[in-house]
């Protein structure tokens, strides 16, 4: 659900002029410390419950993990990665979820004026009224989160509980968490936080522990500590997401150009007749000495 | 009973049922009424397309959504309108293929400078068969086009069945097709009506004058007529 009160930053397809870009407010980012994460699943139950989401049926695939993927009713996931390291084993668990990035690949895809918003602080949403359904913001996604409802069709995921944070609350999730791996407050402070951890997990022999905050795709709202910060993929994150370069060219360059295109064909038409004229008898005449009269 | 021996109302017209390339009385049968059919029946579903497919390609064309009801009739609308628009093409293809084979005179430069030179109105081809190389090349652009249209309109529609790179392609392809499309369309609908006086009704009616023939298609007009037109 789009909130009101805050403004709107950047609007899915649409033409130009639409924002007025007069404030400046702070981005707000949610903070992430796998390290620290037990796996206990109370964010998961907390996003259920304040968005009244329906419950959505478990499958067991050998893991910990409630389902194999996100869905439209399951905007936050936490997965568990089970790895051979060093001798032994490590688990990789990491919440998943989207993470409102700063250049949202699902908001550059998608063809409904206004149906995915990015708020003023960087809280990117989507707007059902205007969404249609068409799955293009699943291809524009490098994180793979856009999932679809069943029965109305409509791309569902996490809000960054935007009904929250904009009367002053922090997330469902951020509040529910048990450990203090989760926390909420602006990017630069959450950036703050997680380097200070970082700098930590290197001290304690974590020589690759990295702050993940892709800036390919611009950074993103949801920054992530993570021990193998070598290996993003060994969490399901992809090494260096960004916008689709195709998705840019088919929208940037390709669209565009097939609108001059088209209007120059009707122009071109309209301009070789006002220059031309019909096709005559003038040229036949050259040839065909008995055209009939009809 | 009357004893008046009865006679059909529009002979060109009963004849264009069944038959076309034949004279009847001073029209020439040039489309037989089930390649009119399919004819139109492509050309509705592709404007179907067309109208449902632009708002959601540009904002700028956002307009047509009214049309139909709003841009979530248009996404619902325009796969099923391409699927028709693919099958009803199909059959178009296999009912017109045989006359749109290119004659040996033909094999140059349709796409250059012939095309142009044919543009500017400045001659006629004395051996131009029952379509000139200008339409067999727009025949032939139109199936592959239409063919391209699909399989990536199929992509595009079932996203999750296909990986990412695939899906990325699609679009791009889509619209690279669509737009071709389009434009050659344009021409195709101009060159029909206003360009070329006389033509429309070949796709109504069904025939068209021998004065049209003999101008356009001289050697469609020789073979249809058994007439010799060349200047001796």
């Amino acid at each position: 659900m789009s909130a009101q009160s805050l403004e709107i930053r950047r609007s899915s397809a649409s033409v130009w002029g639409s924002r007025s870009g007069m404030r400046t407010v702070p981005t707000v980012s949610k903070y992430i410390d796998t390290t620290t994460c037990i796996g206990c699943k109370a964010c998961e139950a907390a996003c259920q419950e304040w968005n009244d989401l329906e419950t959505v049926a478990t499958r067991q695939t050998g893991t910990y993990q409630t389902l194999p993927t996100l869905d439209s009713q399951y905007w936050n996931l936490i997965r568990f990665n089970e790895r051979d390291f060093d001798g032994g084993i490590i688990w990789l668990m990491r919440k998943d979820q989207c993470m409102h990035c700063d250049e949202p690949g699902c908001l550059a895809a998608c063809p409904a004026p206004g149906a995915i918003v990015q708020y003023a602080n960087g809280i990117v949403d989507v707007n059902p009224d205007q969404c249609i359904g068409c799955g293009y913001c699943e291809t524009g996604c490098p994180f793979d989160v856009p999932r679809f409802h069943a029965t109305t069709g409509k791309m569902a995921k996490c809000t960054l509980c935007v009904d929250r944070t904009s009367v002053g609350l922090e997330p469902a999730c951020i509040k529910a968490c048990p450990t203090g791996c989760l926390q909420f407050g602006t990017k630069d402070d959450m950036v703050a936080l997680g380097n200070g951890r970082v700098e930590q997990l290197k001290g304690n022999g974590f020589a690759n522990a990295a702050l993940y905050d892709p800036q390919g795709v611009g950074g993103t709202g949801v920054v992530t500590v993570l021990a193998h910060g070598d290996h993003p993929e060994w969490y399901n994150l992809p090494a260096d997401p960004h916008v689709p370069l195709l998705v840019k060219f088919w929208k940037s360059v390709l669209r565009p150009l097939g609108v001059v295109a088209i209007f120059g064909a009707v122009i071109g038409a309209f301009g070789h007749y006002m220059n031309h004229g019909r096709k005559g008898v003038k040229g036949a005449a050259a040839h065909d000495a008995n055209l009939p009269e009809a | 009973m009357s004893t008046v021996a009865s006679r059909p109302a529009d002979p060109a017209v009963r004849v264009a049922r069944e038959k076309e390339d034949v004279l009847v009385g001073d029209e020439i049968v040039r489309h037989r009424i089930i390649s009119r059919a399919i004819h139109w029946t492509v050309a509705v579903t592709f404007f179907v397309s067309l109208l449902t497919g632009m708002p959601i390609w540009t904002p700028v064309f956002g307009w047509m959504a009214s049309l139909f009801g709003g841009l979530s009739v248009c996404r619902v609308l325009h796969p099923w309108a391409g699927v028709v628009f693919s099958l009803a093409s199909v059959f178009m293809f296999f009912d017109w293929a045989a006359d749109m084979r290119f004659d040996p005179h033909e094999k140059k430069g349709w796409w250059g400078p012939r095309l142009f030179h044919y543009l500017r109105w400045e001659f006629e081809d004395v051996e131009t068969g029952k379509y000139n190389g200008g339409q067999k090349f727009y025949f032939w652009t139109a199936g592959l086009g239409s063919l391209g249209l699909l399989l990536s309109g199929l992509i595009i529609w079932f996203p999750r069945a296909f990986p990412a790179l695939v899906r990325e392609l699609s679009f791009v392809i889509h619209d690279l097709t669509f737009i071709l499309f389009a434009v050659a369309l344009v021409f195709h609908i101009y060159l029909a009506t206003s360009a070329e006086p006389g033509t429309f009704r070949s796709m109504t009616r069904g025939t068209v004058t021998r004065k049209w023939a003999r101008l356009h298609h001289p050697r469609w007009y020789r073979e249809v007529t058994g007439e010799d037109t060349r200047r001796s």
